[in-house]
């Protein structure tokens, strides 16, 4: 049993990769927000804004994400999600 | 297409074991055999440092000692996972993600009777040395014993000769082979005196140039005094012939392995102070040069190099190669709490998809401020005080960009498609070069005024374009034959799909271009299949 990456499975990995980046979305409970801005700091596509009055982020622009999954790691509420 | 060429060339676990043995014409096996056999006994406490693919762990393990083995790359660990698995040795090893620069902090004092570190040290810079010798003093439990073995510059002219005759084709031809390839220690011996340890080689090999040291903290400690004084280099943004070459080298060929790197460690830009910022970046040539030539001369900073596996940030950190641990790992070992008197990290943006900076905050902490997505930005930044403006934030493809990624496109798969032609087809050779060339200019040049947003689907606009072109091209210069015509619209789709597609990788914009894959595949299958069987069915000739 051999791990060699070769071309076919290296191939593999990145086909089972696109079937699932292809369907990665960001899924967001407001509730859990307490307005860090964290998301807003380091999206770089611009899908998050900071409600400053009601100290929480608002996600728009859904078709926006690139998946990049910045937000979910960045976010200390655990608030955002991507799957 | 991209990533999985690259994949391939990057180096893998089992690729590294064959290169590595190669490199050291199998020496290395025979100084791990004898570190197993000569130094270890049952029940000795031994740590690891670099494990990599587990070869000496298991062979320690198997002599009954308690090994634990860390190595900073999960793909390694998984490799040596598996080897001690199916060895049986599960219960005496015990595998973790650490960074080597982190073993003073994670492991207890006196915790170890043995530490061992095989081609480690050689990949690492002079204070990281520094820095893992120190914690390896206070690691050790009283008559520990540390175990190097590494690659060294051999000293005395004709062994250095020898060595660089001999040494330079074969690390050719193990990258070659393997994509695996190797550094050498320089005056370790002088470092190990300094750190306050006693050296003694047990073993030389190929000419001196792979060494075991057998290495006991010095009787009389030294004092701390007699460490040279920590020397930080300053980077300035230079044109040079060097530079040039580099520049035109990473246009092209920007995506093939080993990618160039700077030392990792601290730096000045301009005159900082110990209250000047602190900017983060990876070990990449090229990203390392874009921040000293945006910053020198407007701000002073200084320049925290981290480990990114000489990646750009971006990629590094989405592909695990950038991540908290380098962090930490670089502001430990550049002891940078000795040189600024605030405690604040400037990270760039785009590496906040793989750095968690809340492990940074609460394990060192540390504050962490997202800085903006280009370097460029970087004064502006600092000139507001740390304050980012929705321009900083948010990144673009712009014209200049386009040209440049469909450039670096270019010279690999260039090379990928219009090599096969040149040899095996001959007579198509201008014609596709010419199209390949022209469509991915066009298509960087038009890609904002194409509809959607994924390179597939602009594809079929750019197709569609090239398809009118070439109509055009057979009404009014030159009218060709209906098979050749066919042949072409297939030739043409092709490229088409396979430039629009390629490109998607090229920019933060657009999701990663592993999501095109399948379907560039099964198009490209189509297509050749089209290729040939629609001019049979049709019986043309």
């Amino acid at each position: 049993m051999s791990m060699q990456p070769t071309l076919l499975s290296s191939l593999k990995e990145h086909l089972t990769l696109a079937k699932e980046l292809r369907h990665l979305e960001i899924h967001f409970y407001p509730e859990k927000c307490k307005g860090v801005w964290q998301c807003y700091e380091v999206c770089p596509v611009g899908c998050w804004t900071p409600n400053y009055e009601a100290r929480v982020a608002i996600f728009h622009d859904p078709e926006k994400c690139i998946a990049c999954g910045a937000c979910v790691l960045q976010c200390p509420q655990d608030a955002i999600e991507l799957k | 297409m991209a990533t999985v060429f690259m994949k391939w060339l990057e180096t893998s676990p089992t690729a590294y074991d064959r290169g590595i043995q190669l490199l050291t014409l199998g020496r290395i096996q025979r100084i791990k055999e004898r570190i197993a056999n000569a130094y270890v006994h049952a029940g000795m406490r031994v740590l690891e440092i670099g494990c990599g693919t587990g070869t000496l762990t298991a062979m320690m393990a198997a002599r009954g000692a308690e090994v634990t083995g860390i190595d900073a790359s999960p793909s390694m660990l998984a490799e040596a996972e598996r080897k001690v698995a199916q060895e049986g040795l599960e219960d005496h090893v015990t595998l973790k993600y650490m960074d080597a620069v982190l073993i003073g902090e994670r492991f207890p004092p006196a915790s170890f009777d043995l530490i061992v570190s095989t081609l480690v040290f050689s990949e690492l810079s002079p204070y990281e040395q520094r820095y893992i010798l120190e914690a390896c003093k206070t690691l050790l439990a009283p008559n520990g014993r540390l175990l190097i073995a590494d690659e060294v510059i051999p000293t005395g002219a004709l062994r250095r000769l020898f060595y660089y005759v001999v040494r330079l084709p074969l690390a050719l031809l193990t990258w070659l082979l393997t994509r695996t390839s190797a550094t050498a220690l320089r005056d370790f011996e002088s470092l190990l005196e300094q750190t306050g340890f006693q050296a003694r080689a047990v073993a030389s090999h190929l000419g001196g140039s792979l060494v075991l040291y057998d290495i006991l903290p010095a009787e009389i400690a030294r004092a701390e005094a007699n460490l040279p004084p920590t020397v930080i280099g300053r980077l300035q943004h230079r044109v040079t012939f060097r530079t040039l070459l580099l520049d035109l080298w990473l246009l092209f060929f920007r995506i093939i392995p080993p990618y160039p790197k700077v030392r990792t460690g601290l730096y000045m830009i301009g005159n900082p102070t110990p209250e000047s910022p602190v900017l983060v970046t990876g070990n990449f040539d090229l990203t390392v040069r874009r921040v000293v030539k945006a910053i020198d001369g407007k701000v002073n900073v200084w320049l925290l190099v981290a480990d990114s596996a000489g990646i750009n940030v971006w990629c590094a950190a989405g592909g695990g190669y950038f991540s908290a641990e380098k962090v930490i790992a670089a502001v430990k070992s550049s002891r940078l709490e000795e040189v600024v008197r605030h405690h604040a990290l400037i990270l760039p943006q785009l590496c906040a998809n793989g750095v968690d900076g809340w492990r940074i905050r609460k394990e060192i902490h540390w504050g962490v401020h997202w800085g903006p997505a280009k370097a460029r930005d970087i004064p502006a930044y600092l000139d507001a005080n740390r304050k980012k403006t929705d321009a900083m934030r948010w990144v673009r493809f712009p014209l200049k960009d386009r040209l440049e990624m469909v450039t670096v496109t270019l010279g690999f798969y260039g090379l990928l498609i219009l090599l096969p032609v040149f040899i095996f087809w001959r007579p198509m050779f201008w014609p596709i070069t010419f199209s390949i060339v022209g469509l991915s200019y066009f298509y960087a040049i038009v890609h904002p005024w194409l509809p959607g947003r994924d390179g597939l689907y602009k594809s079929i606009p750019l197709s569609l374009i090239a398809l009118a072109g070439l109509l055009v091209y057979t009404t009014v210069w030159n009218p060709l034959p209906a098979v050749d015509l066919f042949h072409w619209m297939v030739i043409l789709t092709g490229l088409s799909v396979f430039t629009g597609a390629e490109l998607q990788g090229m920019s933060p914009l657009m999701r990663g271009e592993q999501a095109n894959w399948g379907w560039e595949a099964v198009i490209g299958l189509a297509l050749v299949a089209l290729y040939w069987l629609v001019p049979l069915a049709l019986g043309w000739r």
